[in-house]
C-alpha cells in the first residue's frame, strides 16, 4: 500500500513526512523523525512515556494515528524549552517544570520524564495552582518505577510557585 | 561518628549528572540508537509450556520480502550458558531453544528485517511444530511424584531440584525443647515484575574487523560481554558491550539475554547492525520476575521475648532455568537470620524448576520474601507473648560488632537507633491505642547487604576497578564500569572522586560502563554493591592522584616530611598551611613536567577481604506504615509511611530519598496491587492495565530519616541504600492491615477478596 | 507491536460515513478517539480492511441542554470534555464523575464517551450512570434516524444493536424529575487509576411523601452486557429508603448479578461488591434526590 504525504507541525516546525496510515505518532516521531525524547514503554496507553502535546492536550503518542495528527499542533519533549541556550548552563535555565524536576531530584532512571513533564504542562496549563492531591490524579496517565512519585509531585508543585512568579 | 560537615560535595543533595540531558529529552537510551542500514529483529516464543520441538519450517518467513535473515536453534552454536559460572552445571539456557521448549515464552527463532512491520509479519509465518509434554506449575507439583522432569538432560538428586543451600548452627532442637512459644507457619509469597519503564532493547553492529559492538539496555555489561563471548564463540576482547543510558532494571537486566545474543549473531553474519526492542507485553509475559516461594518457618521463643532459634525451609519456584535463582536461594538462607540474633538456626533452600517464566534477580534479591515472613512471625509473637512489637524487636535487635556465624561481623548498624526514631517519630504506643475502626498501624524492618562477596559469575578481575586521568586544566576523567541504570552511580561517583580531589562536580568527567574503554573490571549494578565497592576504588585510584600532586606542594614549599596534605577548593596544600597551596591544575602540569610529560593517572581497585562470604557491610532500618481500610470492599488505602534507617553517611541524601520512596512503592506493590495472573503457565495479565503498578495516587506522602553510623568499609562511610528498604514494607502494610481488621496475611499480595474473606465476609 | 495495514476513512459528514459503512460492511470498523481501537488493532483482535474516523465530520462533538429535551453528547465529545463541561456539571454532574473516573488523563483527552459506550465492554465507566439516567442512542443510518434506549443496546461484549450500516451519532439523556438523584459508584481491585472490577449506576426519584418513586439501577461488570437490578428496584418502589430497605436492595441487586472470575476480579468479590455498592450507590441518589 502506497504512503500518503502528511505535513506535521512539531514543535513549530512544518514536516513533511510519507506514512502508512497504520502508523502511529509515536512511530513517526522515534523512528522516522528520530524525536526519541518520546519514549514507548507499554504501547496500550497506560504508561504515559509516550505522551505528547496535541493542540496542547496530553495524549498518548502510541494510541494517536499520525495521520490523524496532520492539522494539530504536536509538541514533544524537544519542544518545551526552544530559547535555553544549552552552552550556558548556568544563566539559561530550561522550562519551569523541567528546572524543577532537575532541582527536586525528581529523575532517577529518567524513561518517565519526558512524559511526566508533559503532563505537568498539561495539568499546569489549566489548573495552575493545584493542590497535591490535583497533582497526583494529573499523573493519572504516568508510570515511574524509580522514585516512588513523592518527589515528582514536589516538582511540579515547585514548578506551579516559579510558573505564579513568573520565574 | 560522622563528619558531615567538613565534606564539600559528599553528603550535599546535588541535582544528578544527568538530570538535565533526561530533562530535556536528549538522553539516548537503546532504542533510541539508530545506525546506518540498521534492521529490525523480532523473537518468536512458544505458546506451550513444555514441549519437544519436532519441526520448525522458516520457508515462509524467509520467502517474505524485506526479510533478511532467520534463524533458529538449528543454527547457533550448542552452548549453555548462564551467570553462575562457577558451577558450570547450573548454565542451563540456549539463547534459542533446542530440542525442547520450557515456559510460555521461550524464544525459538529470531528473525531481522527491514523494518518492524515485516520482522513481526515474518515471526507470524514461522511454523512449528510441537509435541506437548505435561507440565508443572508450583513448586508441589514439580516436586509430585511423577512430575515431569523439565531438564531432562541434567542428573539431579531430586527431580526438578536444580541445588540446594543449607545452613546450620547451634543446637536447634535444643532450643525448640527450651521454648516457651514455638510459632510454625507456611508462608507463601508471589512473583512481581521488575517493571521498569525501559523495555529492554539493544543494537548490535560488526566492526568487520572482528569486532562486535552492542549497546544494550544492562545492568552487567561485563556479564554480557563474557557470555557473548562464550555463547557466540568469540574472545571476550572482540566484544565491545556499551550500556547507554537504562530506564531502569531493579535486577531484570543482570544476564545476557537471547535477543543480545540474536542480535549479535545476526550483525555478525549479515555484517548489518540489528536492533531488537520488546514490547511491554513480552516484558510482562516472559520476562524475569521476583521468586515466588513457599516458606515454612518455625520460630523458638523464651516467654520474655528472647529468640531461641528458627528453623526456615524455603522452595523457590524457579520457573524454567536457573537465571539467578542460585544466588537467592543462598542469599534467602542469610536474610532469614538477619535483624535479630538467632542463636540456633538451620536453613535448607531448594530452587525449584517449574514451566514457567524463570525467576531472576530482583531487588532485594531474595530479602522481601525473607523479611515478609521473619517480620510477620516477630508481629505474631509479639501479639501472643503480649510485647510492644518495637520492644520483641529492641530485645533481639543486632548491633555493631554482633557475629552472624559463618557469615560476617556487623562493622556497622543502626538498627536500634532506627527502631527507637520511628516509634518516636509516629508515636507508636499512644497511636496503636487509639486508632478509629478500619484504621491499624504496623512495622517491618530489613537489613540488607552493600554488595555481594561470594565471586559464581567467577570473574578473574578485581570486583571493580577505576581509573582518574587528572589534566592541567583542574579536570579530571573518571573510568569506570559501574553502570547508572537510574540509581544515580555516575552522580555518586563524581560526588565521592570530587571530594577526594577537593574539586566541583562540573571539574569531572565521567566515561562509564564501555568495556573497551573502562578499566576492565566491575561486575555491574545489583546487589547494592556499585557505591561501596565502585565508591573504595574511585578513592583509591583519587588517592594514587593525590600522592603525585602532594610531592609538588611539598617541593615547591620545601616542606617538612610530617605534613598532612589537603585538596580543597581546587587547592592543594598542607593541612595546617593553607596558604601554602598550588592549584589543582597547576600541581598536574608540576608533576607531569617532572615526569617529563607523563600523564598523571591513579588506578583504584576494590576486591572485598576478610569479610566473610555474603557482604563487606549491612545496612538496617524500620518502616511504619500507617493504613485505612474499607472494611466493606476491602479497599485498602495506605495512609503515611516513616522511615528510619541506616546506610552509613548519605553520599547524596537527596538520592537517597528517591532510592527510598521508589522502594516504597515497589514495596506497596508488592504488598497490595501487583501479581501475575497465572494459567498453566501462561501469564494473563500482559499489559500495564492489568499488571497494576501504583500510580500517583495511590502512593502515600511519608518521611524518612537517616540514622547516623559511619561504615568503616565504606567510602566516606557509606552503604548500602534504597535496595533494602523494598523489604520491610509489605510486612509493616500486613501487619497495619491486621491491626485494622484482624486478617493476618501469609500468602501475598493482600488482596480485598483474601481480605474479606479473613474478616469472614465471603 | 505494530499495527495491522489498513486503508483508512476520513468522511466529512454522515452521509459519507454511512455510505462508506453500508459499502464496507464486515470490513469496517469505526474509531473516534480510537483508545480502545488501537490497542485492539495492535493485540490484533480486531483485522479490518478499513478504519473510518468519525473526527472530520463537524457538528459531532456537542454538548447541549434544554429543559424540556434533556441533555445531548455528540458522538465525539472527549470524555475530558465531558467531565469539565459546566452544562454537565450543572445538570448531570455524576455523569462528570462516571467520565473523570474513566481510565487517565490522556485517555481522557482522547477518548469519547460514545466510543466508551459502542464498545460495549460490561465495565465500561460511563454505561451504568447513562442507564441509570434512562439514556438513548440516536442512531443515524442512509434509512434515517432512530433512537435507541441504552436498554436495548448491549447485546454481549463488544456487540450493540447498532445496524452493521448505523452510527452512533449522540447520546440523548432525558431531563431528570424534580427531587431525583443519581450516583455512580466503583471498585476497583487495586488501584485508584483502575478498571471497574463492580461498578452501579443508581437513580432514585423520591415522591411528596419521601419515598421511592422510582428507582433504576445500573450494574457494571457483572454479566455480559449492563445488568438492571429489577428486583431491587421493584422492591424499593413506594418504600423509605432507610438504611434496612437500601441493605435488603443490596441484597437483591447482587442476586441480579450474574459476575464471572477474571483477570480483575474474583466472581465471589463481585457478588459482594455489588451488594455494598448498590446501597451507598442508593444512598447517595436518595441523599441527593432529597436535596433537590
Amino acid at each position: 500500500m502506497k504512503k500518503e504525504l502528511i505535513t506535521l507541525n512539531i514543535n513549530g516546525d512544518d514536516i513533511e513526512v510519507a506514512v502508512h496510515p497504520w502508523r502511529t505518532l509515536n512511530e513517526v516521531l522515534r523512528d522516522e523523525l528520530h524525536l526519541t525524547g518520546t519514549k514507548l514503554g507499554c504501547g496500550t496507553g497506560d504508561c504515559g512515556a509516550c505522551t505528547v502535546l496535541l493542540d496542547g492536550r496530553s495524549v498518548s503518542s502510541c494510541l494517536t494515528l499520525a495521520v490523524e495528527a496532520e492539522g494539530h499542533e504536536i509538541t514533544t519533549i524537544e519542544g518545551l524549552s526552544p530559547e535555553a541556550d544549552h552552552g550556558d548552563l548556568e544563566h539559561s535555565p530550561l522550562h519551569p517544570i523541567q528546572e524543577s524536576f532537575i532541582q527536586k531530584g525528581a529523575i532517577q532512571c529518567g524513561f518517565c520524564t519526558p512524559g511526566m513533564i508533559m503532563s505537568a504542562k498539561f495539568l499546569l496549563d489549566h489548573t495552575p495552582q493545584p493542590t497535591e492531591a490535583e497533582i497526583r490524579a494529573g499523573l493519572s496517565g504516568n508510570l515511574c518505577r524509580c522514585t516512588g512519585y513523592n518527589k515528582i509531585v514536589d516538582a511540579i508543585a515547585d514548578a506551579a510557585d516559579k510558573l505564579a512568579k513568573g520565574e | 561518628m560522622s563528619d558531615n560537615q567538613d565534606f564539600s560535595v559528599v553528603g550535599k543533595s546535588l541535582p544528578r549528572s544527568d538530570a538535565r540531558i533526561k530533562a530535556v529529552g536528549a538522553a539516548q537510551y537503546a532504542d533510541d540508537i539508530f545506525l546506518p542500514g540498521m534492521l529490525y529483529g523480532k523473537l518468536l516464543r512458544s505458546p506451550v509450556a513444555h514441549a519437544r520441538i519436532k519441526s520448525i519450517d522458516t520457508s515462509a518467513a524467509e520467502a517474505l520480502p524485506g526479510v533478511k535473515c532467520v534463524i533458529t536453534g538449528a543454527d547457533i552454536p550448542k552452548i549453555k550458558y548462564g551467570n553462575w559460572r562457577l558451577v558450570p552445571e547450573s548454565q542451563d539456557e540456549y539463547a534459542l531453544a533446542i530440542d525442547k521448549v520450557r515456559f510460555i515464552g521461550d524464544e525459538v527463532a529470531a528473525v531481522a528485517a527491514l523494518d518492524k512491520d515485516t520482522a513481526e509479519e515474518a515471526v507470524r509465518l514461522i511454523k512449528v511444530e510441537y509435541e506437548e509434554l505435561p507440565g508443572a506449575f508450583s513448586v508441589d507439583e514439580a516436586l509430585a511424584e511423577n512430575a515431569p522432569v523439565i531438564h531432562d538432560e541434567y542428573q539431579q538428586q531430586t527431580p526438578n531440584i536444580s541445588l540446594d543451600r543449607k545452613i546450620s548452627y547451634g543446637d536447634l532442637d535444643r532450643a525448640f525443647a527450651e521454648a516457651d512459644l514455638i510459632l510454625d507457619d507456611v508462608f507463601t509469597v508471589h512473583a512481581t515484575s521488575h517493571a521498569y519503564m525501559e523495555p529492554c532493547s539493544c543494537v548490535a553492529e560488526y566492526d568487520h574487523d572482528g569486532r562486535l559492538t552492542i549497546w544494550t539496555s544492562t545492568q552487567a555489561p561485563y556479564f554480557v560481554q563474557c557470555l557473548l563471548a562464550l555463547t557466540l564463540e568469540m574472545r571476550e576482547n572482540d566484544i565491545r558491550v556499551i550500556k547507554p543510558y537504562v530506564g531502569g532494571g531493579f535486577g531484570g537486566k543482570m544476564e545476557m539475554r537471547p535477543w543480545e545474543f540474536c542480535a549479535a549473531f545476526i550483525a555478525r553474519k549479515l555484517g548489518r547492525p540489528v536492533k531488537f526492542t520488546l514490547t511491554r507485553e513480552e516484558e510482562l509475559a516472559t520476562g524475569r520476575r521476583r521468586h515466588p516461594m513457599k516458606i515454612h518457618s518455625k520460630v523458638a521463643f523464651r516467654k520474655d521475648g528472647m529468640i531461641l532459634g528458627k528453623e526456615f525451609i524455603v522452595h523457590l519456584d524457579g520457573g524454567a532455568y536457573n537465571s539467578m535463582g542460585p544466588t537467592a536461594c543462598f542469599l534467602c538462607g542469610n536474610f532469614g537470620a538477619m535483624l535479630y540474633n538467632y542463636p540456633n538456626y538451620r536453613y535448607y533452600g531448594a530452587h525449584v524448576y517449574t514451566n514457567k517464566p524463570p525467576a531472576g534477580a530482583m531487588r532485594g534479591f531474595g530479602a522481601p520474601q525473607a523479611l515478609f515472613v521473619a517480620e510477620t512471625q516477630m508481629n505474631m509473637a509479639a501479639e501472643k507473648l503480649g510485647l510492644d512489637p518495637i520492644d520483641i524487636r529492641l530485645m533481639n535487635a543486632m548491633e555493631t560488632g554482633d557475629e552472624i556465624p559463618g557469615v560476617a561481623t556487623i562493622s556497622s548498624c543502626g538498627f536500634k537507633e532506627s527502631l527507637l526514631k520511628v516509634a518516636e517519630m509516629t508515636d507508636w504506643r499512644e497511636r496503636r491505642k487509639n486508632l478509629k475502626p478500619g484504621q491499624g498501624i504496623g512495622i517491618g524492618c530489613y537489613s540488607f547487604i552493600s554488595g555481594g562477596v561470594f565471586n559464581w559469575f567467577n570473574t578473574r578481575y578485581n570486583f571493580t576497578r577505576a581509573e582518574v586521568r587528572a589534566f592541567d586544566d583542574g579536570t579530571v576523567h573518571l573510568m569506570t564500569m559501574a553502570s547508572d541504570i537510574g540509581q544515580g552511580c555516575d552522580t555518586v561517583l563524581r560526588q565521592i572522586l570530587a571530594e577526594e580531589l577537593g574539586l566541583k562536580i562540573s571539574d569531572i568527567r565521567l566515561t562509564a560502563a564501555d568495556t573497551a574503554v573502562t578499566p576492565q573490571a566491575d561486575l555491574g549494578t545489583w546487589g547494592s554493591r556499585v557505591t561501596l565497592m565502585a565508591g573504595n576504588a574511585v578513592r583509591k585510584a583519587a588517592q594514587e592522584i593525590k600522592e603525585q600532586l602532594y610531592k609538588m606542594v611539598s617541593l615547591k614549599f620545601d616542606l617538612n616530611v610530617i605534613h598532612d596534605m589537603r585538596c580543597k577548593d581546587g587547592k592543594i596544600f598542607p593541612a595546617n598551611r593553607p596558604d601554602r597551596n598550588i592549584s589543582f591544575g597547576e600541581a598536574v602540569r608540576m608533576a607531569q613536567r617532572a615526569n617529563r610529560g607523563e600523564p598523571i593517572i591513579g588506578y583504584g581497585s576494590y576486591t572485598p577481604r576478610n569479610k566473610g562470604l555474603v557482604t563487606p557491610a549491612f545496612s538496617f532500618g524500620a518502616q511504619v506504615a500507617e493504613c485505612e481500610v474499607d472494611r466493606e470492599t476491602g479497599a485498602i488505602e495506605v495512609k503515611y509511611m516513616t522511615t528510619a534507617h541506616d546506610c552509613g553517611t548519605p553520599i547524596n541524601p537527596m538520592a537517597v530519598e528517591g532510592q527510598l520512596e521508589g522502594s516504597v512503592h515497589m514495596g506497596l506493590g508488592y504488598a497490595l496491587c501487583e501479581q501475575f495472573i497465572m494459567k498453566e503457565g501462561k501469564t494473563l495479565n500482559t499489559t500495564f492495565l492489568d499488571y497494576k503498578l501504583a500510580c500517583a495516587e495511590d502512593m502515600p506522602p511519608g518521611v524518612s530519616v537517616h540514622i547516623d553510623t559511619y561504615e568503616p568499609d565504606g567510602p566516606f562511610g557509606a552503604k548500602e541504600a534504597g535496595e533494602g528498604l523494598v523489604s520491610p514494607t509489605a510486612p509493616a502494610i500486613a501487619d497495619a492491615v491486621y491491626h485494622a481488621t484482624g486478617y493476618r496475611c501469609m500468602d501475598l499480595p493482600i488482596t480485598p477478596l483474601k481480605l474479606l474473606k479473613g474478616m469472614k465476609k465471603i | 507491536m505494530t499495527l495491522p495495514q489498513f486503508k483508512f476513512l476520513a468522511p466529512t459528514n454522515l452521509d459519507e460515513a454511512c455510505a462508506l459503512l453500508k459499502k464496507h460492511q464486515g470490513k469496517i470498523k469505526v474509531k473516534a478517539g480510537g483508545t480502545d481501537m488501537i490497542v485492539r488493532l495492535s493485540h490484533r483482535a480486531v483485522k479490518p480492511d478499513y478504519l473510518m474516523t468519525l473526527k472530520k465530520i463537524p457538528g459531532l462533538n456537542e454538548i447541549s441542554w434544554d429543559d424540556q429535551g434533556g441533555l445531548v453528547i455528540g458522538a465525539l465529545a472527549l470524555l475530558r470534555e465531558v467531565e469539565v463541561s459546566p452544562i454537565i456539571l450543572e445538570h448531570a454532574p455524576m455523569l462528570a464523575r462516571a467520565a473523570h473516573a474513566t481510565a487517565t488523563v490522556q485517555i481522557r483527552n482522547m477518548g469519547t464517551v460514545m466510543g466508551n459506550i459502542c464498545n460495549a465492554s460490561p465495565s465500561a465507566d460511563n454505561i451504568p450512570t447513562l442507564v441509570a439516567m434512562e439514556a438513548s442512542i440516536v442512531a443515524f443510518s442512509e434509512r434515517g434516524q432512530r433512537e435507541i434506549s441504552l436498554d436495548d443496546f448491549f447485546l454481549g461484549p463488544g456487540r450493540t444493536a447498532l445496524a452493521a450500516d448505523e452510527l452512533a451519532i449522540a447520546i440523548k439523556v432525558p431531563a431528570p424529575a424534580p427531587k431525583t438523584g443519581v450516583s455512580y459508584q466503583k471498585v476497583s481491585q487495586r488501584s485508584k487509576v483502575d478498571i471497574a472490577a463492580v461498578n452501579i449506576g443508581a437513580l432514585v426519584t423520591l415522591d411528596g411523601a419521601g419515598n421511592c418513586a422510582r428507582v433504576r439501577i445500573s450494574m457494571g461488570a457483572v454479566g455480559p452486557t449492563p445488568l438492571r437490578a429489577r428486583q431491587a428496584e421493584e422492591f424499593l418502589a413506594g418504600k423509605p429508603a432507610s438504611a434496612a430497605n437500601l441493605a435488603e436492595a443490596g441484597r437483591l441487586a447482587a442476586a441480579d448479578a450474574s459476575p464471572i472470575s477474571d483477570v480483575r476480579a474474583s466472581k465471589e468479590y463481585r457478588k459482594l461488591m455489588v451488594e455494598v455498592l448498590s446501597q451507598r450507590a442508593l444512598a447517595e441518589a436518595s441523599g441527593f434526590a432529597a436535596g433537590n
